[in-house]
């Protein structure tokens, strides 16, 4: 008995940690990116048409845009390893380019960071908490959104990303 | 033992000049008695801080003791600890409109001008307590203005890429305010949706960013250089707040 109430108990508390994944309602019909990485190179949304692209909006100060980051270095090395298409764009929130460095240096991210020092996309993409997410699915669409931080190497979210990969 | 005592003498003097506070209960509609920190001062200003924190927050009684040294009346209503209500969203709409706007009235006869000032989740509060003054009290003086400290007034999470949406009380006053948000918080991206729906009540709106702080920085435990000077300079902060709301008064 005390074994099935634990197990229950363990059941509903990942539950209550699993990501959810939200279908896109919103009003953003074509969206674009055009920034650029650490090291001066710019990267448009475009250019990564037919992969699916986790976009994410974040900043050093946010603590559960930093404790996601080593679940997203996983999610990327799974997904690459299955052959999944797959890239992530990481725009910091108009923070200074000493201040993102210093971060990455100690947090060590794996995917690409942008900077977006004037927060031009953040008005553009609807962005008005930290971490938002969207996926975008191969043809350049948001397909789903996520507020919040969130394990992204979890089965579910390989899962949904894999099938959406495929699409 | 003797240069211990005397300094226990002098930090007992000290405190007795710079802790002006008075306890004032206020019966209330519903019958319950508010319990209200007051910092008399002589000037014409009066401010009511809806600090529902069971008068627990160090930082606001500090303020409120330097803006009464500068002739700004305080009063801190204990609005939680009165109905025995936790700190939680949901304890708002437990509190009788008539009980708040009670509040108002007492401060309002003492022809004073008043003005309300809350922070994060409690400007719902003060949100709320604006609307139904007007509702309740038509023939009366109207509140002066109110500010906003870093507000979260958001109805449930926030959802990336779709406008936000707030609680009920947000657009429902028509008297001045003041915003101010914190640079380093994602809520600055939304300040100037906000403010556009506080103003769709008919409220003039000041909005301001106050550079380099992050979000409840009066309560953090690792305060940077930027978050200390602003903590300990809160009553400035409104002090200025203050001014902004008057010249949008002329």
């Amino acid at each position: 008995m005390k074994k099935i109430f634990l197990l229950l108990l363990l059941s509903l508390s990942l539950q209550a940690n699993s990501a959810h994944l939200k279908p896109y309602s919103g009003s953003i019909k074509n969206p674009t990116i055009s920034l650029k990485d650490l090291k001066g190179e710019t990267h448009t949304l475009a250019q990564y048409q037919g992969k699916v692209v986790l976009v994410q909006f974040w900043a050093t100060y946010c603590p559960p845009c930093v404790k996601e980051m080593p679940s997203m270095n996983n999610m990327q090395d799974k997904l690459a390893k299955a052959g999944v298409p797959f890239k992530i764009l990481a725009i910091d929130m108009a923070e200074t380019k000493a201040e993102v460095e210093a971060f990455v240096k100690r947090i060590k991210p794996e995917f690409t960071i942008l900077m977006d020092e004037t927060g031009s996309s953040i008005g553009q993409w609807n962005v008005f908490a930290a971490p938002s997410n969207f996926i975008i699915n191969k043809q350049g669409q948001i397909a789903y959104t996520l507020f919040g931080g969130v394990e992204w190497d979890s089965q579910e979210i390989i899962d949904k990303i894999t099938e959406l990969s495929k699409q | 033992m003797f240069i211990k005592n005397i300094l226990l003498i002098i930090s007992l003097i000290l405190t007795g000049i710079t802790s002006a506070k008075e306890i004032r209960g206020i019966e209330l509609p519903s019958g319950e008695e508010v319990e209200i920190r007051v910092f008399p001062a002589k000037g014409n200003i009066l401010i009511i801080g809806f600090a529902c924190d069971n008068g627990k927050s160090k930082h606001e009684e500090a303020t409120s003791e330097s803006l009464a040294e500068d002739g700004i009346e305080v009063w801190m209503p204990d609005m939680l600890g009165t109905y025995m209500l936790p700190k939680s969203r949901s304890s708002y709409n437990e509190i009788p409109n008539e009980d708040l706007t009670h509040i108002i009235y007492e401060a309002i006869s003492t022809n004073k001008e008043v003005y309300i000032v809350a922070s994060g989740p409690d400007t719902q509060l003060l949100l709320k307590t604006a609307a139904h003054w007007k509702k309740e009290y038509p023939g009366y003086k109207d509140l002066k203005g109110a500010i906003l400290l870093f507000p979260r007034l958001n109805d449930g999470a926030p959802e990336p890429g779709v406008e936000p949406k707030y609680v009920e009380s947000v657009g429902s006053t028509t008297i001045p305010l003041m915003v101010l948000e914190g640079g380093r918080t994602p809520n600055r991206w939304g300040l100037n949706h906000l403010s556009a729906k506080l103003a769709s009540g008919g409220s003039r709106v000041i909005s301001k960013i106050v550079p380099d702080i992050r979000g409840y920085f009066f309560n953090r435990a690792d305060p940077n250089k930027t978050e200390d000077i602003v903590t300990s300079q809160l009553s400035g902060l409104i002090k200025v707040s203050l001014f902004y709301l008057q010249e949008s008064s002329k």
